[in-house]
């Protein structure tokens, strides 16, 4: 099959054609469109099936990364939305879980008070009510949600987010509300909270329906554009959306569930990472994805996405409870600024000069000195290394903010101060990482470093140093990780329920019962999308928890029957996640069976890249230059005579000792002293320290 | 202005205790320089140390109130008890590490051995009050003892008089068991006896023992990872980058005190309602804030003497790192820095506090000082408002500086043994108006900052059904800008309760309104309101019964407002109206704003409405 990923962000679009048969691929990076993304998507499409010689019917499949909806909730341009609650419950979005993000401050403000998602105004509530085992303890009045419904409308909301307390257990009020609104007010947006995450804890649920609401009606708009255009330009492919939790959607699922794109953007580089660990033979990785302003972080053990916490699923300040996978972002990247604050500390970042006016080398008028003015400075970047950002760099005004900024305050060589800020940088990194690994129970030892986007592989050899990794791995394509990243996405589609049950006495009846309804509703969606059902994987999952705790870790279930050798591996599963997790497990405590989830997967194939020209140890034929440029060896900074190599003319089996610079068209990567890179079969950049070489 | 007699300055700069170590500094390193990219780099590492200590308590803790409160502090602190870092989880725990240290070391210094744990709770020797228990593991690089790695968290029970919360107890032993710097681990080997005990006589015993066991390993991991640090950089450059980040916090925090004029800042008598057992006997709090060059005094001097229950607070493990919170939060803003200043001895070095022994803020043993949430929440409050007139930027207008907590209890029914079950509830405040912003709504106030726990829970849990958790219906304080809105919360019980609580419903001291804003509006405690006669009931309550049936309303404060409500920009006023916080007529009424419900806002007869106001005058 021909496939197609467009990962659409705010300042590029980056294609990836992929070929089954031929496995050939070709790739195209154009400006993006931000008014409406949909066009820069299409036009660079058929620009793209141009370059590759194919036509537009040809192509069997279009996966699409998007950040429309992420950018809909940190821009705060959502649609106006109204929201039926239950009565005595109208504040729930705005009381939130009562705590305040800052602990030291009296003038911090509160987003979901500030600015919320749904204003008061929009907020009523009608009386109705059921309890926890679900029974109506209040019958729904009718005429009030007429009269609410009205005045939603009057008030010119666009959507409607209908959230009752308990109605995970029993939908039947929420549906006769959407019933009337429907009735009322045809045309309006409608999303209902047992729909949305049919799961306990109102606040999060309603939070949760309330930003698909919010995201909905600009989401549906611009995948119909999309859609629109692609026809027009004669595509036939359906689109398929990457989701936060790893898998790609249906455009009709994305339609109706957009809250599940949120923050999806970072998955696909971190999808790209494990396969390419699995190509190299070491399925555990860290993928740093760096760019302007920020990094991302990724971590597969054994090759396996791993899902956020509930408490850290939020888009900015607004909490949505949907599988999210954990990547971590922090405030470091090529234009964090370097300066001295008040009280007479350096510091690097999290400020960053962003795009524009960027770096003092990039001479677009920015004065502050960043992060890539210090490479620049080290004498990391040939003044080319971004003539196809259509960039010529200027080195002399990086040493210009350095001296002035840096090295004259705290009376360092300009050198120094340039590796000082490359190493706080690092050191940045390496601490997020180590939080987001070895204080969670896993070896770096174990793991491979990859990078990715434009900047990564600039900090990845000295990172994964630090962090002592096996090895540090530069992919073909970094910059366009994400791209390629969606070529290796399943599809896959995740139900759930609350179920709320102890696992030493379930009722195997009514679990088998839930069960099978999620797995006919993950069956229905991949058969929509032309899986067989024998190309059908249906995963079954538990939400457990110790009896008392407010937390659930997901573990897999089997799929079978649900009786008590069923409870006892859910809990030895659990117990066994628990002590991966918290290092212990509690085994004379009740474990309950709090959700439960169904995973449809319908297996998409790998891209298998063809292997790259052999050649000897020898990178010589890949020389491009040879100068001067600084290196930190054990305490000191020293000039080292540096060979640049051209990334596209490397053999595999060269062998490149530190240190070296490695050019490419979509970054550039530093091999530092103590390093030592192989190029492999297929092309990747394998780097191991003090000439132990992956 | 207080009644108080003004203590002497010189007296004041004797008497009071410093939030920090002080001048009892041992070293035994040498001081070296550090560069500056090396010194950001053990910043970064110490501070990472603290977070990954804490992250392992709260993901490896058993019970709720640690591992979705965060009810815990967790850092590391060298040999004279000076914190080097902290994690930043609640603030009621920050900043209280140093005293635990000063009181293990009255009866430990000098005899640590690797492999040691130790225990302390106790409240007159540091600890902040009984349950905070503290778990502190000496750190050893080869065999010099550098320092220590601790942490404190709050039990769910400690074995007291009553499950959950009481006010009206004797003394200390009926809060619970009483650990004075004792050593659960001996050189690695555990004493089997004394952790049996500790289990034995607690209503929960699983939950400790989870809770304890993740401290312990917390603190173990912070002792590695420090030991790692030094083997890395050398005790000599970790400790004098440690000093350099010290000095830092110090500096930023006394740059801002120096911009303040010196002299003494007076804050309005506050009055706490009662002591839980003496109802309707008003308790008094002074607050005196000195300024002199670099250092702040903060004097309660005339406040009310201690208390025959458990409503009175512990000194050293409260009062100071309450002071510090107040003084902190008020200078080092974190939502208007651009740096981080990090939590270490620094930034308690310019603070100091004096309360007279037998004040309620500075108790003489055995009294008991379990339930001192309420009245230390009023500090920073008071503290806000002693600055009030001089730093109008800064400040905030009265908050609601209290605490309500509940914990419900009941028999299990469907359990065969006579197991009863027990649901804590802390409930929220809200933030007085500040300038420029309105206050903050049904939010933890303060020293507070935990969560709640979903109704949905509580209802799948308990016999308990919730029928309101919404804001109040009252209009807020007004001001120019207006105050935080406190919550209203309504339970149902479905089967006979008993009720602990502790709290303040500032009935007849609201919180005050600053520049012509308007006061707070009180909270309240009110059985059946339905019904045909409602009751009303103390904030705090002692084993209170309540029958299947009854409902209990919990009204919480609303914050005071900021500025002349006749300054409120109209179309603020106007949202306000449209978001159902304020009539129509109330609008005109505080806020001289026209609004005419079809038309909405009536600017030109604002105008002149708001004209004739001022005139009046």
């Amino acid at each position: 099959m021909k496939r197609v990923g467009i990962d659409i962000g705010g300042t590029f679009t980056d294609f990836f054609f992929w070929d089954d048969e031929t496995r050939s691929m070709t790739t195209l990076k154009v400006p993006s469109t931000p008014e409406d993304p949909s066009i820069a998507g299409a036009e660079g499409l058929q620009q793209l099936c141009r370059q590759a010689g194919i036509k537009a019917e040809e192509i069997g499949l279009l996966l699409h990364g998007t950040t429309v909806a992420t950018n809909i909730v940190v821009q705060h341009k959502g649609a106006r939305v109204g929201l039926i609650t239950t009565r005595g419950f109208r504040d729930i979005l705005h009381i939130g879980r009562k705590n305040r993000p800052l602990n030291f401050s009296n003038y911090q403000s509160l987003s979901r008070q500030s600015r919320p998602i749904v204003k008061r105004r929009h907020r009523l509530a009608v009386a109705e009510r059921i309890s926890a085992a679900g029974d109506i303890l209040q019958p729904l009045e009718v005429e009030e949600v007429r009269t609410a419904v009205r005045t939603l409308k009057a008030q010119g909301v666009e959507a409607i987010a209908v959230c009752g307390l308990f109605a995970f257990v029993n939908p039947a009020h929420e549906l006769a509300i959407k019933a009337i609104i429907d009735a009322e007010f045809p045309g309006a947006y409608v999303t209902m909270s047992h729909e949305v995450v049919p799961l306990y804890r109102e606040y999060e649920r309603f939070s949760t329906t309330a930003l698909n609401a919010y995201v909905g009606p600009q989401t549906a708009t611009y995948l119909q554009n999309f859609a629109t255009r692609l026809e027009a330009a004669g595509f036939s492919a359906e689109l398929h959306l990457m989701s936060s939790s790893g898998g790609a959607v249906s455009s009709e699922r994305a339609r109706q569930n957009p809250v599940s794109l949120l923050l999806s953007g970072p998955v696909g580089a971190l999808v790209a990472g494990i396969e390419v660990g699995r190509e190299i033979g070491c399925p555990s990785v860290i993928t740093l994805d760096v760019g302007g302003t920020s990094a991302d972080i990724g971590v597969a053990p054994r090759g396996e996405l791993r899902m956020k916490h509930l408490l850290d699923t939020r888009v900015g300040d607004y909490d949505a409870m949907v599988p999210m996978v954990d990547i971590d972002t922090i405030g470091a990247g090529g234009g964090s600024v370097a300066y001295i604050d008040q009280g007479g500390m350096f510091r690097v970042g999290p400020h960053s000069a962003g795009a524009k006016p960027g770096p003092a080398c990039y001479g677009h008028g920015g004065e502050r000195a960043t992060v890539t003015d210090a490479i620049a400075c080290l004498g990391w970047f040939r003044p080319q290394a971004l003539r196809n950002s259509g960039l010529e760099l200027q080195p002399q005004l990086a040493e210009a903010a350095i001296e002035e900024q840096i090295a004259g305050p705290l009376q360092l060589s300009r050198q120094q101060a340039a590796d000082g800020i490359y190493r706080v940088i690092t050191t940045h990194m390496v601490e997020a990482i180590r939080v987001n690994s070895v204080a969670k129970g896993y070896d770096p030892r174990e793991f491979a470093l990859l990078a990715f986007g434009g900047a990564g592989a600039a900090f990845a050899v000295e990172v994964g140093r630090q962090l002592h990794v096996q090895r540090v791995v530069i992919p073909r394509h970094p910059g366009v990780g994400a791209a390629s990243g969606l070529l290796n996405t399943d599809m896959k589609y995740e139900f759930m329920a609350t179920v709320w049950q102890d696992l030493s006495r379930v009722d195997g009846a009514a679990l088998q019962r839930a069960y099978r309804n999620l797995s006919g509703q993950a069956r229905d969606s991949l058969r929509s999308d032309g899986f067989a059902d024998g190309d059908i994987q249906l995963l079954w999952k538990a939400d457990c928890r110790y009896r008392g705790q407010g937390y659930e870790l997901t573990v897999e279930a089997p799929a079978g029957a649900t009786d008590a050798d069923w409870a006892a591996a859910v809990s030895e599963a659990f117990h066994r996640a628990h002590e991966q997790l918290y290092l212990r497990r509690f085994e004379d405590k009740a474990v309950h069976l709090i959700n439960i989830r169904v995973i449809g997967v319908g297996q998409m194939p790998r891209l298998k890249f063809a292997t790259a020209g052999a050649g000897d140890s020898s990178p010589q034929a890949a020389l491009v230059a040879r100068q001067n440029a600084y290196f930190r060896r054990g305490d000191s900074v020293g000039v080292f005579d540096t060979p640049f190599y051209c990334r596209q003319r490397l053999k595999s089996g060269n062998r490149i000792h530190g240190p070296a610079i490695v050019e490419q068209a979509d970054t550039t990567t530093v091999i530092t002293p103590e390093a030592t890179a192989v190029v492999d079969e297929l092309g990747n950049l394998n780097i191991g320290f003090d000439g132990g070489a992956a | 202005m207080s009644s108080a007699a003004r203590t002497p300055l010189q007296t004041l700069v004797e008497a009071a205790a410093s939030t920090g170590v002080g001048n009892r500094i041992e070293r035994d390193w040498t001081r070296v320089e550090v560069d500056p990219v090396t010194l950001q780099v053990i910043g970064g590492a110490t501070k990472a140390i603290a977070a990954e200590m804490a992250q392992l308590l709260f993901r490896m803790a058993y019970s709720s109130i640690m591992r979705e409160s965060r009810d815990i502090g967790a850092g590391i602190l060298d040999c004279s008890g000076r914190q080097l870092c902290e994690s930043d989880s609640t603030p009621m725990h920050c900043g209280s590490l140093p005293a635990y240290i000063k009181g293990i070391e009255r009866k430990l210094a000098g005899s640590y051995r690797p492999g040691d744990v130790i225990l302390h709770n106790h409240p007159y020797h540091g600890a902040s009050h009984a349950p905070d228990f503290g778990i502190i593991v000496p750190i050893f690089l080869r065999d010099k003892h550098v320092g220590f790695a601790a942490c404190t968290g709050h039990m769910v029970d400690i074995g007291a008089a009553n499950p959950g919360f009481s006010v009206d107890v004797p003394d200390i032993w009926a809060e619970g068991l009483l650990i004075d710097s004792a050593r659960i681990y001996r050189a690695g080997e555990r004493n089997q006896a004394l952790w049996d005990v500790l289990q034995d006589n607690v209503r929960t015993p699983e939950a400790n023992a989870g809770d304890m066991e993740a401290m312990i390993a917390c603190c173990r991991l912070g002792a590695r990872r420090f030991a790692e640090l030094l083997q890395k950089y050398g005790l000599d450059t970790v400790m004098s980058a440690a000093e350099m980040w010290m000095d830092y916090a110090e500096r930023m925090l006394r740059q801002r005190i120096a911009a303040i004029a010196d002299g003494v800042y007076t804050a309005p008598d506050g009055w706490l309602e009662d002591d839980g057992k003496h109802f309707g006997k008003a308790l008094k709090i002074c607050t005196q804030v000195v300024v002199a060059g670099e250092d702040i005094y903060i004097d309660l001097s005339g406040s009310a003497g201690e208390v025959e229950t458990g409503f009175n607070c512990p000194f050293t493990g409260s009062v100071l790192p309450t002071a510090n919170f107040a003084i902190r939060t008020l200078l080092l803003d974190e939502a208007l820095l651009a740096e981080e200043v990090p939590q270490n001895d620094g930034v308690f070095r310019p603070v100091h506090v004096f309360a007279p022994e037998g004040s309620i803020f500075n108790p003489r043993y055995p009294r008991g000082c379990e339930a001192r949430f309420v009245q230390i929440n009023r500090l920073p409050d008071q503290i806000l408002q002693a600055f009030s007139p001089s730093m109008p930027e800064s400040v905030t207008a009265g908050n609601s500086a209290t605490v309500s907590c509940l914990a419900y209890s009941g028999a299990n029914a469907d359990s065969a043994d006579d197991s009863y079950w027990v649901d804590i509830e802390i409930n929220e405040g809200a933030y007085g108006a500040r300038c420029g912003m309105d206050g903050l709504d049904a939010v933890d106030n303060l020293m507070a900052n935990t969560r709640n726990n979903p109704i949905e829970e509580t209802e799948l849990n308990t016999p308990m059904r919730c029928e309101r958790y919404e804001l109040r219906d009252d209009p807020p304080a007004a001001g120019r800008w207006r105050g935080g809105i406190g919550a209203v919360r309504r339970w149902r019980f479905l089967q006979p309760v008993s009720v602990g609580s502790t709290g303040d419903n500032r009935q007849q001291d609201p919180p005050r309104g600053v520049f012509g804003g308007h006061p707070g509006k009180p909270g309240r405690l009110l059985l059946n309101p339905d019904g045909e006669r409602p009751q009303s009931l103390p904030a705090k309550l002692t084993d209170v019964r309540f029958e299947r049936g009854d409902v209990l309303e919990i009204t919480l404060v609303s914050a005071a407002g900021y500025g002349d409500p006749l300054q409120r920009d109209p179309q603020q006023v106007l949202a306000d109206v449209l978001d159902g916080y304020l009539s129509a007529p109330q609008a005109r009424r505080d806020y001289g704003v026209v609004i005419d419900p079809p038309s909405g806002l009536d600017l030109p007869a604002t105008e002149a409405l708001r004209r004739q106001r001022a005139g009046g005058n």
